[in-house]
C-alpha cells in the first residue's frame, strides 16, 4: 500500500479553515487512480454528453469557415467566451437513427442511437433493444473507483402515458444511456435527490461504532436479497430471468459503491445549498442540475455523466423566451422563415444554458488550468433538421481539450456520414477506456490533435 | 414486431371498409377456396420466384402451400410472411411490387386464417415478463402493508411507458439508481413504522409527598406524617403535575396504607383533570404498607393528577366497639410509569407489524419474532412465506439481538430486507411448468388487486386464495364488484383511464399564455377532475361504456362550468351537472380532451382526429412518411385562408391523403373548440366550418352529428376499449393468440349494453389473465 494517506474531503476543508469551492488536489486522488500512475498525479478526465432533441436550425449554427478562426454562427454567440476550447464538428452521421426498413419513429431512433450507434428493435415493450452507450462503457471502465460510476440527468421525467413515437416504447426518446443493450439507464431529474446522492453522508451525526453497525446491516440486507434472487432465478423462464439478472446487477453496484465509500472519505456536502426540488421554470432547473455535475465533477465523485435538456421529440413550449409555440411542432418548419426564426430562438437558448455551465467549469481550477481542461464534453442532437427527420449531418460540438491532447478552438468539415461512433473511440482512448469498435465505428475519428 | 401484427388485426374490417374497398370483404376472407382463387394468384406474382423452386431464400419455400389445409400445418411460416409484407420489407425493393389491394387480399387472409386457427383448441394465454411494481403500484402497496401513505415513491425515477401503459413488465427496468432508492424508501419506512428506540420504553417518575415545591398548579392536603408520608384525616385530595410527553397509558402507583376503622378499608380515589378513573381499596396498615397501581390514559400536556381520599370516617364514640374508631390514609409515594408499551398505546403501523409483545422471556422471542415476520413477509410476497425464507430472515433478526439491540431493532432489519427483496418487489409468478397452466390462487389474486386497486391483496383475498375458492368464476364476478366499490378502485381511474384518455400528458401541457391567460392550474386540474369523475360515474352506475362517446351529463365546477359557458354552478366542488347542449357532452368534448390534443397555440384537427382513431376507434393511422411538407402558418399563411383550407390545400398530395381524409374530417368536427376546450365560432377571423364527410361517405354537421355516428361504431369502440383495458391488465402487449379472448369478450359485451363493469368481470375471467403459458412454451 501507498504510504500516501489520502485526505478527506472534511480534512482538507478543515485545514483550509474555509468551505469554498475546492480545487481538486493531488493529495485526494483515490489510490487506485494513483497506482501506476508517475509519482505527480494529473487531474482526472472527465466526459460529459448533453442532448437537445428535434435537430437545430443548421443555417444558424454551422461555420462559415473551417479551420482554427471561425466566425461564431449566431446561435453559437453565446459561446463566444469559450471559443478556443470548442469543436464544431461538422457532417458526423448516426446511420443507426434511420429506417432501414422499420418505418417512422426517427425521434425515438434519432436518441436510442446517439450514443450507441445501434439500431433499436422496434417494439413497444417486449424485448427492447439498442446497445450500450459510450458514456455506460467508459463507466464501466473508470467509473469503479469514484462514488458514482456516472451521473445521468434531464430535465423531463419519462412520458406518462401514450405513445412516445411510432411504435416504440418511450423507453426509446427518453433514456439516452445504456448499461447494455437491453438496459436503459433511467436519469434523474429532481436536483434535490441528485444532492443527495452525491453528497449524503447517512445520517446526520453518526458516529464510529453505529455507523459501522449500519453499514454492517446493510451488506447483511444484500446478502439476503441477492440470496432471494438466485433462488428466485431457478424457478423462471430465460425472459423473467433477464429482470432478476438485471436485480442482481443492480444489487452488485451497490455492494461496490458501499465497498468504494470507505468511512473516511465520505463527501462533504459542498458549500452549496441543498436544492429543494425541481424549479419550476425550464432555464434554473437545468442550471441547477448543470452547477451539480460541475459539482460532481470538482469532488471527483464522478468521471462520467450525460445531461438530456429534453426528451427526444419534446413539444415544449418556450414562453419565456417569446417561443409559446411547442419545439417538436416548430421542428417541422417546412421552411416557413418564421418557424426558421423560432428555432434558431430555442438553439440559441440551449446553448445559453451550455455557456452557463461551461463557465461554472471553467471556473474551477485544476493543477494548472481549469476542469474545462480535463474535460471532453459532447454537445448535440440525434437529428439533423427536424424537418426531414436525418440523422447524419448532425449537429456536434466537442467541448475541453482533454487533458491536452485535442486541439480545439476550430470547425472541422468531416465527409458525409463519418459515422459519429469513431469520435467516441477516440475519447475512450482518451479515458483509458479504449476499444476495437463500438457500434457503427469504422475507426478513430480524424484531427482532433489538429 | 408484435405490436405491428396486432395492431394489423386491430380492426381489419375498418380498414378495409374505409381505405381499400376492392379488397377482400370480411365474409369472402373466411370462404373456402379463397386461397386458391385471391391468395395464391398474389404468391405466384411476387413471392415464388425466389421463395420457391429448388433453392428457395431464407429456406422459406411457399410453393409448397397450396391449400388453406398446407398454411394450417405451418402458422409460424405465416407469421413471418405477415409481418415482412406488413411492414414492406418483402418483396424487396428492388422487386416488383405488389398493389395496395394485393398486399390487404394476402394479409387478410393470412390474418383471419391464423387467428381462427389460434382460436381452435385451448388458447395460448401468454406470459406476462416478471413486472416490478411500478411508482404508484409501489406507493399504494407500501399503504396498505404498512399503513404509512407517504408516497416514498414519489423519489423514484419515472417509469418507461409501453403499449401507451406504465404497468409493462417489458420495459419496467431496475437500473442501480432505483434500486438505490428501494434501499433507502425501505429503510425509511421501517423507521416510521416500527418503533425500537428508547420511546419503547417506560419513564418513571416518583414523588414523595410529605413535602411539597412551590408549584401553584399543585396541592397539599393532609399534613406530613412521621417524615415520610403525608396522612389525610379528613375527605380531600393531593393534586399532582404531570407532564407526559407522548400519549398512552401510564401506570400510577401509590405506596399507601390505612388507620383502618368501620366496615370499610380506607378507599383511594385517583382523578384525572378532575375525573375520576379507578377507586382501589387501601388495605394495608402502617406495620406493612401496599402499593396499589393505577392504570390512567393520559395525552401530552400538563396533566392534574389528584390523588383522594373518599370514605372519611370519623366515630370516635360508636357504642358498638367494632364500629368504633378514626379511619385515616396515609401515603408514602407515587409513581408515575409509561406509557406503557402495550399494542394499544403504539401507533397503528408499529402494531400492525409488530402484532404481539415480545415475551418476557429473551429465550423466546425468537419464536416471537418467527411468528411476527411470518404474517408480514407473507402479506409483502403476496403468497405464503416458506420456512426457509423465514429461517433466513431470522438470521438478521438474530444478528440485531447478538450487538444487543432491541427485539423490534431485530424485525426492523429483517422487514427492511423483506421491502427489498425480488419477491416483494417483483409479481413474481412462477415458471415450475412446462405447458399452459392456471395461475395460482395468491398468483390470481394479485392480478386481480393490482388491476383493479394498483396495490396488495386485502386479507378478503388472501382468504379466499387460502381457502381456493377464488378461481370459482362466480366468486371472481363477486369479488370484482366487491373491490370496483372499494375506494381504492379510484386506482383504475387514475391510472389505468389517466393513461387510455393520455390525460396525465395535461399535467405537463403549456397553452400559449399570450393567447390563453386564463390557463392556469385551477382549471388544468378541473379538467382533469372532470375526465376522472366522468369515467367513475360509468364505473359505478353501470354504464354502457358508449357513455364515454356522448351523454348527457357531466362533472362541473364553478371553474369549469364557467369554461364551458355553463351557468348555475357555484364553488369549487364538484357536482353532477345535466347537459342540455348536445354539443357538449362524453369524454370527445371534454376539455381536458381538446386540450392534450392541441398544440400550444392551435388546435390541430389531425392530433384530435388521430387521438381519436387510436384512442377510440382502435384503427391508428400508419405514421407520416419522412420528409413532409408542413403547414403554413403565421401572418402570411393566414391570407392563404383557415387552417382547415390551408389544411385541405396540403392534403391534396395522394401521398398524404390517403390518411389525412381518415384523420382530418374526424378533427374539423371539433373545431368549435379551441386548444383548451372552450367554444368558439370564429378562428384567426375566419368563421368556422365544422362540417365533414368521412371516408365512408357518411356526413356531418358540427360536434353533435359527428358524435352520433361515432356511436353507430360501437363495435369498434368496444373492441379498442377492450384491448387497452386487457394490456393494461395483463402488464404486456397483446399478441396474435390474445385476439381469441378479445373476441369473446367484445362479444359478450355487446350482448350486455355494453357495460363497463362487464367488461372488467370478463377480462378478469380469461384466459390471458387466468393463465399463464408455460416454460416450454418459451420461445
Amino acid at each position: 500500500m501507498s504510504t500516501h494517506r489520502k485526505l478527506s474531503r472534511r480534512t482538507v476543508l478543515r485545514g483550509l479553515g474555509t468551505a469554498v469551492a475546492l480545487p481538486w488536489l493531488e493529495a485526494m486522488a483515490p489510490a487506485a487512480a494513483l497506482a501506476g500512475s508517475a509519482s505527480k498525479a494529473a487531474p482526472p478526465l472527465r466526459m460529459a454528453f448533453l442532448y437537445v432533441p428535434n435537430g437545430v436550425h443548421l443555417p444558424d449554427w454551422t461555420p462559415a469557415t473551417e479551420g482554427a478562426g471561425f466566425a461564431l454562427p449566431p446561435t453559437l454567440q453565446p459561446l463566444a467566451p469559450f471559443q478556443d476550447q470548442l469543436l464544431v464538428l461538422s457532417g458526423l452521421s448516426q446511420d443507426a437513427g434511420f429506417a432501414h426498413g422499420d418505418g417512422a419513429g426517427d425521434h425515438a431512433r434519432a436518441l436510442a442511437s446517439f450514443l450507441t450507434g445501434a439500431h433499436p428493435r422496434k417494439t413497444d415493450g417486449a424485448n427492447i433493444k439498442a446497445g450500450i452507450s459510450v458514456d455506460q462503457l467508459a463507466a464501466q471502465q473508470v467509473g469503479r473507483t469514484t462514488r458514482l460510476p456516472s451521473l445521468e440527468l434531464g430535465c423531463d421525467r419519462g412520458a406518462q402515458s401514450g405513445n412516445c413515437d411510432s411504435g416504440y416504447s418511450c423507453a426509446y426518446s427518453s433514456n439516452i444511456s445504456w448499461s447494455s443493450a437491453s438496459t436503459p439507464v433511467a436519469k434523474e431529474i429532481n436536483p434535490r435527490l441528485v444532492f443527495d446522492r452525491l453528497f449524503s453522508n447517512g445520517v446526520p451525526g453518526e458516529q464510529g461504532v453505529s455507523r459501522a453497525r449500519r453499514e454492517r446491516y446493510r451488506a447483511s440486507i444484500l446478502d439476503f436479497v441477492t440470496e432471494d434472487a438466485r433462488q428466485l432465478r431457478h424457478r423462471l423462464g430465460r425472459t423473467d430471468g433477464r429482470k432478476v439478472d438485471e436485480y442482481l446487477s443492480s444489487i452488485r453496484e451497490i455492494e461496490r459503491r458501499i465497498q468504494t465509500a470507505s468511512l473516511d472519505n465520505q463527501p462533504d456536502a459542498p458549500d452549496y445549498p441543498t436544492p429543494e426540488g425541481i424549479p419550476p421554470d425550464f432555464q434554473s432547473h437545468a442550471r441547477l442540475l448543470a452547477d451539480l455535475m460541475v459539482l460532481a465533477f470538482q469532488g471527483d465523485l464522478t468521471r462520467v455523466s450525460t445531461f438530456m435538456l429534453a426528451n427526444e421529440g419534446s413539444n415544449r413550449s418556450y414562453k419565456e423566451i417569446g417561443v409559446p409555440d411547442g419545439h417538436h411542432n416548430l421542428s417541422h418548419h417546412g421552411g416557413d422563415p418564421e418557424k426558421h426564426r423560432k428555432l434558431a430562438q430555442i438553439n440559441t437558448f440551449h446553448i445559453e444554458q451550455l455557456a452557463y455551465l461551461l463557465s461554472k467549469l471553467q471556473a474551477v481550477r485544476e493543477g494548472d488550468g481549469t476542469l474545462l481542461d480535463n474535460l471532453m464534453l459532447v454537445y448535440g442532437s440525434g437529428i439533423g433538421d427536424g424537418n426531414r427527420h436525418n440523422h447524419n449531418d448532425l449537429p456536434v460540438l466537442l467541448i475541453g481539450s482533454g487533458g491536452g491532447t485535442i486541439q480545439s478552438g476550430r470547425h472541422i468539415q468531416y465527409a458525409k456520414n463519418t459515422p459519429m461512433n469513431n469520435l467516441f473511440l477516440s475519447m475512450l482512448d482518451r479515458m483509458g477506456a479504449g476499444v476495437d469498435s463500438l457500434g457503427d465505428s469504422r475507426g478513430r475519428l480524424w484531427g482532433l490533435e489538429g | 414486431m408484435r405490436q405491428s401484427r396486432f395492431t394489423a388485426w386491430l380492426s381489419p374490417a375498418l380498414l378495409v371498409a374505409i381505405v381499400v374497398p376492392c379488397a377482400l370483404g370480411a365474409d369472402e376472407v373466411a370462404k373456402p377456396g379463397t386461397f386458391e382463387a385471391k391468395v395464391a394468384p398474389v404468391l405466384n406474382k411476387y413471392c415464388i420466384s425466389c421463395h420457391g423452386g429448388k433453392k428457395p431464400k431464407a429456406g422459406v419455400n411457399l410453393a409448397t402451400f397450396t391449400d388453406e389445409a398446407a398454411v394450417l400445418k405451418d402458422l409460424k411460416t405465416w407469421e413471418k410472411v405477415l409481418e415482412n409484407v406488413e411492414l414492406g420489407l418483402m418483396p424487396p425493393e428492388d422487386k416488383p411490387q405488389p398493389t395496395e389491394v394485393e398486399v390487404e387480399t394476402l394479409t387478410a387472409w393470412v390474418e383471419s386464417t391464423l387467428t381462427s386457427a389460434n382460436c381452435r383448441g385451448p388458447a395460448d394465454p401468454g406470459r406476462v415478463t416478471l413486472r416490478r411494481l411500478n411508482r404508484n403500484e409501489y406507493n399504494n402497496t407500501i399503504r396498505d402493508l404498512v399503513g404509512i401513505d407517504f408516497h416514498p415513491a414519489d423519489d423514484f425515477p419515472s417509469d418507461d411507458v409501453g403499449y401507451g401503459f406504465d404497468n409493462i413488465g417489458d420495459v419496467l427496468s431496475l437500473p442501480p439508481l432505483l434500486m438505490e432508492r428501494y434501499l433507502a424508501a425501505a429503510e425509511q419506512i421501517v423507521q416510521r413504522a416500527i418503533i425500537a428506540d428508547e420511546r419503547l420504553d417506560p419513564l418513571t417518575r416518583r414523588r414523595e409527598l410529605e413535602r411539597f415545591g412551590k408549584n401553584p398548579r399543585e396541592q397539599a392536603a393532609g399534613q406530613p406524617y412521621k417524615g415520610f408520608a403525608r396522612g389525610l384525616a379528613s375527605n380531600g385530595e393531593i393534586v399532582l403535575e404531570f407532564q407526559p410527553s407522548r400519549e398512552g397509558n401510564y401506570q400510577v402507583r401509590v405506596r399507601a396504607f390505612g388507620q383502618q376503622a368501620g366496615p370499610d378499608p380506607a378507599r383511594l380515589t385517583v382523578r384525572v383533570d378532575g375525573k375520576d378513573i379507578e377507586t382501589v381499596d387501601v388495605t394495608a396498615t402502617e406495620d406493612a404498607p401496599g402499593t396499589y397501581d393505577v392504570l390512567i390514559p393520559l395525552t401530552p400536556g400538563r396533566r392534574k393528577i389528584a390523588l383522594a381520599f373518599v370514605n372519611d370516617y370519623y366515630k370516635p364514640d360508636d357504642s358498638d366497639p367494632k364500629l368504633r374508631g378514626d379511619r385515616n390514609l396515609y401515603l408514602d409515594w407515587v409513581e408515575f410509569r409509561g406509557p406503557i408499551a402495550d399494542l394499544k398505546s403504539l401507533p397503528e403501523p408499529h402494531r400492525r407489524i409488530v402484532f404481539l409483545q415480545p415475551s418476557s422471556k429473551k429465550s423466546e422471542w425468537r419464536g416471537n419474532a418467527r411468528i411476527i415476520l411470518e404474517r408480514f413477509a407473507s402479506r409483502a410476497y403476496r403468497r405464503p412465506a416458506t420456512p426457509e425464507e423465514l429461517d433466513r430472515l431470522l438470521t438478521l433478526f438474530d444478528m440485531a439481538l447478538k450487538d444487543g439491540e432491541r427485539f423490534e431493532r431485530g424485525i426492523q432489519l429483517a422487514v427492511e430486507a423483506v421491502l427489498v427483496s425480488p419477491h416483494f418487489l417483483f409479481r413474481v409468478e412462477y415458471d415450475d411448468d412446462e405447458a399452459a397452466h392456471p395461475l395460482n390462487d395468491y398468483e390470481l389474486a394479485a392480478r386481480l388487486s393490482y388491476f383493479l386497486w394498483s396495490s396488495m391483496p386485502d386479507e378478503e383475498l388472501f382468504t379466499l386464495a387460502a381457502e381456493h375458492k377464488l378461481q370459482n368464476n362466480d366468486v371472481l364476478d363477486a369479488q370484482v364488484r366487491r373491490m370496483l366499490n372499494d375506494p381504492k378502485a379510484s386506482a383504475l381511474v387514475e391510472n389505468f383511464a389517466g393513461q387510455w384518455l393520455q390525460i396525465r400528458n395535461l399535467k405537463t401541457l403549456n397553452p400559449d399564455p399570450g393567447q390563453f391567460p386564463n390557463f392556469d392550474e385551477a382549471l388544468r386540474s378541473a379538467m382533469i377532475r372532470e375526465t376522472e369523475l366522468f369515467f367513475q360515474a360509468i364505473l359505478t352506475e353501470d354504464r354502457s361504456l358508449l357513455d364515454f362517446l356522448d351523454a348527457d351529463f357531466t362533472f362541473l365546477n364553478e371553474r369549469l362550468a364557467k369554461h364551458y359557458g355553463i351557468k348555475g354552478v357555484r364553488g369549487e366542488e364538484f357536482r353532477r351537472v345535466p347537459l342540455t347542449d348536445p354539443r357538449r357532452g362524453g369524454i370527445l368534448t371534454q376539455a381536458s380532451i381538446l386540450t392534450i390534443t392541441s398544440n400550444p397555440t392551435r388546435t390541430s384537427p389531425v392530433k384530435r382526429g388521430k387521438w381519436i382513431l387510436e384512442q377510440v376507434l382502435g384503427a391508428p393511422p400508419p405514421p407520416p412518411p419522412p420528409d413532409v411538407p408542413e403547414l403554413l402558418e403565421g401572418k402570411d399563411a393566414r391570407l392563404s385562408g383557415s387552417l382547415r383550407q390551408r389544411m385541405e390545400q396540403h392534403r391534396v398530395d395522394p401521398g398524404c391523403a390517403s390518411c389525412h381524409v381518415r384523420m382530418d374530417p374526424l378533427g374539423f368536427g371539433f373545431e368549435n373548440f379551441d386548444p383548451i376546450g372552450a367554444w368558439r365560432e370564429q378562428d384567426e377571423g375566419l368563421p368556422i366550418d365544422p362540417s365533414g364527410v368521412l371516408p365512408s361517405g357518411q356526413t356531418f354537421q358540427g360536434p353533435a352529428e359527428l358524435k352520433a355516428i361515432l356511436k353507430t361504431k360501437d363495435a369498434e369502440f368496444a373492441r379498442c376499449l377492450a384491448e387497452k383495458m386487457l394490456t393494461y391488465a395483463l402488464g404486456r402487449g397483446l399478441e396474435y393468440p390474445d385476439k381469441c379472448a378479445v373476441d369473446r369478450i367484445t362479444a359478450t359485451l355487446s350482448s350486455d349494453q355494453y357495460r363497463l363493469t362487464r367488461l372488467v368481470r370478463e377480462i378478469v375471467k380469461s384466459d390471458p389473465f387466468r393463465k399463464r403459458k408455460g416454460k416450454g412454451d418459451e420461445s
